[in-house]
């Protein structure tokens, strides 16, 4: 399936993977951005309030005083905000203490002083802005700023012409005369309490600004798009590029069956993991060739041994009723015959002992028995054919208790005299012992016989396989023997092992577990 | 006419000389691969019967080597029935190839087909005036009555009568209708001779002085 495929899978994390940075990316200069943006028009702002500030903390400078209204200054909030009850000369108030300083009061209502008569009571203050402060607060600019000034008691005292209608006064708290700043969207004002109570606030409209964080956000989402688009589409490429040799693999893997296990994958490039992989999964055809290639030969073997024997039969048979024979022809031709056709039930005798223990049927027992014991009953059985053939077995068998099935173990001392035998010279010598070696019974038996050349050795426990090819089947074994006795050692868990030197002699050490496991 | 057998089952080879001498062959045997090479490069043989699986040098190499100097029909005898096999046998200049077991019959009509097509003699009868040699059933008849030849005058006037028109010489004859243990006086062939011109007429074979005998066209 498409969707299980693993370039998919890949595709789908790096898409995951992708989104994250670049949103996180995204969102992360977006922030900077506007926080940078923000501190420029707090720092103006703050500039202006400063400025403001030094103007109503009452040192205007000379030669501005109510000469002139500068633009965009209105003696009092006209027709906006509350417009003082005393529509009083531009003259600061001339008297008392700290005067400038003193908080402005509202007149108390109810108390109308008589016209014609020089108003003696506290006036609100009269504040005035220099030329440089107020050109400060153009409005023809582009987010041209605005201010305002309040009383302690909450009264507008000015604003410039461009301020918003909806004016807030700050909440002072405590009697901090810190400047802070606030947003009321769309505008950013910066505010300031002076010592005497007096709320100074300076603000612009950020609408712009906030109309170009907009567009720089939809920059940013429009480049991640593209950023993500191209990265998938190469993440697509890449897959395809890094999947190409397991795709090589596949198909040269799918090439290759159990009838044509001679082809390898070709390790063009064995420097990367995939050819690491590859190498590992040739040396397994490699291994699995062999293993074909054995079973192949054996029952090539197999057949050829079986076949054979059939043969001779068949022909003595054929030749033997061609014509008249004598009594004696007849009973030649029947003992040839029987001979090949003993031979032939030995060899499938072996050839199913064989596949038992291949299939890991034959029952192997555990039984505790003492291997020097079974040892000297073989040699009882078989002396009489080494009498024959003039080999002298000579004994030193130490008590060693072994685990296993005494019948099967039975036929592999037999076999391994047998070869000793048949492999010895005349008036040679065998010498069989056992002995316990480390939780071990060990079986060592060594003839004094032709013995065998270092290239046969690694060989001797395959089917079919014989040291001397000058004898083969002139002897009517089988071939199988010792490969018979390696299957049944290994089913037990054991060893068996050769050592031989050509004229000297032939060595065989069989090791059995001495205890159960 | 006279074969060698190579083959390492002793009892099969046993058999199959006897079978083959009593076909009328003079018949060499070899149980390894290198002394059936050694044999068949130093005698004429009209055909080898050779098995594959042999000692110390196998059937294809021996048939290999052999083929860089003779051609001799050989008839590949071999427990091994693959396909593959078969066809390597024959590709690498086997005449014929027969399976073990085999049937005796079988294996000794395909030698008479070998060694009659060696010769270039399709059929397996041969015609020579009202002369009749069957082959197969070793008989020879004259004006459809049969004559009474021993062995050996059968096997002197077949040969003859194979190569027809050539002048055989008595080396060849020796060579090719005795075995190596064969240790038959030279006079001999003239007493075979002399029975078979005895039973067919004097004119049937030709003696040329110093050269050998030949049955004219």
């Amino acid at each position: 399936m498409f969707t299980k495929s693993i370039r998919w899978h890949f595709l789908l994390w790096l898409a995951f993977l992708l989104v994250c940075i670049l949103g996180g990316f995204g969102a992360t200069a977006y922030q900077l951005h506007r926080t940078n943006r923000f501190n420029q028009i707090d720092e103006d702002l703050q500039r202006r309030l400063a400025a403001v500030t030094g103007d109503v903390r009452g040192r205007p400078p000379f030669g501005e005083r109510g000469d002139r209204r500068p633009f965009g200054e209105r003696g009092a909030p006209g027709g906006r905000g509350e417009r003082p009850p005393f529509g009083g000369p531009d003259e600061p108030p001339p008297f008392g203490p700290g005067a400038g300083r003193l908080p402005w009061r509202p007149p108390s209502s109810g108390l109308e002083m008589p016209s014609g008569f020089p108003d003696f009571r506290p006036r609100p203050r009269e504040i005035r802005l220099s030329a440089q402060t107020l050109g400060q607060f153009d409005d023809t600019e582009t987010n041209a700023c605005y201010f305002a000034i309040w009383s302690r008691e909450g009264t507008l005292l000015k604003s410039s012409t461009n301020a918003p209608l909806a004016l807030a006064v700050p909440t002072r708290i405590g009697s901090d005369t810190q400047s802070h700043t606030r947003m009321r969207e769309p505008v950013r004002e910066a505010f300031h309490f002076t010592e005497m109570g007096e709320c100074v606030l300076v603000g612009r409209s950020i609408t712009a600004d906030l109309n170009a964080m907009g567009r720089f956000a939809l920059w940013l989402c429009g480049a991640g798009g593209a950023v993500l688009a191209f990265g998938l589409g190469g993440g697509w490429w890449l897959a395809a590029r890094a999947l190409q040799p397991v795709q090589d693999i596949t198909l040269a893997a799918s090439h290759i069956s159990a009838g044509n296990l001679s082809k390898r994958i070709n390790l063009a490039d064995t420097h990367n993991e995939l050819g690491h992989l590859a190498k590992v999964l040739n040396s397994t055809f490699a291994r699995l060739e062999g293993a074909f290639a054995q079973q192949k030969q054996f029952t090539a073997d197999a057949s050829h041994e079986l076949r054979t024997p059939l043969a001779v039969i068949i022909s003595e048979a054929q030749t033997a009723l061609s014509r008249q024979r004598s009594a004696a022809e007849y009973r030649e031709t029947v003992e040839t015959c029987l001979d090949t056709a003993q031979q032939m039930r030995r060899l499938t005798q072996s050839l199913l002992d064989l596949a038992r223990l291949d299939a890991g049927q034959e029952h192997i027992q555990h039984v505790d028995f003492d291997l020097a014991e079974k040892t000297r009953a073989c040699i009882g059985l078989i002396r009489p054919l080494a009498d024959t053939g003039g080999v002298e077995i000579k004994c030193d068998l130490s008590p060693a208790p072994a685990v296993g099935d005494v019948d099967c173990l039975g036929q592999v001392i037999t076999n391994l005299l047998t070869n000793a035998i048949h492999y010895n010279k005349d008036g040679g010598e065998i010498r069989v012992g056992t002995r316990t070696e480390e939780k071990t019974a060990v079986l060592t038996i060594a003839d004094t016989g032709i013995g065998m050349g270092t290239d046969d050795l690694p060989h001797i426990f395959e089917r079919f396989y014989r040291a001397d090819k000058s004898r083969a089947r002139s002897d009517g074994r089988s071939g199988l023997g010792l490969a018979i006795c390696k299957a049944i050692v290994d089913a037990h868990g054991g060893t068996i092992e050769v050592s031989s030197e050509v004229g000297v002699g032939t060595s065989f050490t069989v090791r059995l577990p001495s205890a159960r496991l | 006419m006279r074969v060698l057998v190579v083959e390492d089952e002793p009892r099969l080879l046993r058999n199959l000389a006897k079978a083959l001498r009593e076909e009328g062959y003079a018949v060499d045997t070899a149980e390894a691969g290198d002394d059936g090479l050694y044999k068949a490069e130093n005698n004429c043989y009209d055909a080898i019967v050779l098995d594959l699986m042999l000692p110390r040098l196998d059937g294809w190499e021996v048939l290999d080597r052999l083929r860089k100097q003779k051609q001799t029909p050989v008839l590949m005898l071999t427990a091994r029935d693959a396909h593959s096999d078969r066809v390597r046998g024959l590709d690498t200049g086997a005449d014929d190839y027969l399976v073990k077991p085999f049937d005796l019959p079988e294996l000794l009509a395909r030698l008479r087909a070998l060694i009659r097509r060696s010769v270039g003699q399709a059929r397996s009868r041969i015609e020579i005036g009202d002369l009749l040699i069957e082959i197969r059933a070793r008989s020879v008849t004259r004006a459809g009555e049969p004559v009474a030849l021993t062995a050996r005058e059968y096997a002197i006037l077949e040969y003859l009568a194979l190569h027809r028109g050539e002048v055989v010489t008595r080396t060849e004859l020796y060579e090719h209708l005795f075995d190596e243990s064969d240790d038959t006086l030279s006079n001999l062939l003239d007493v075979h001779v002399f029975g078979i011109r005895k039973k067919l007429g004097q004119q049937l074979i030709a003696t040329r002085r110093g050269q050998g005998y030949c049955i004219e066209l």
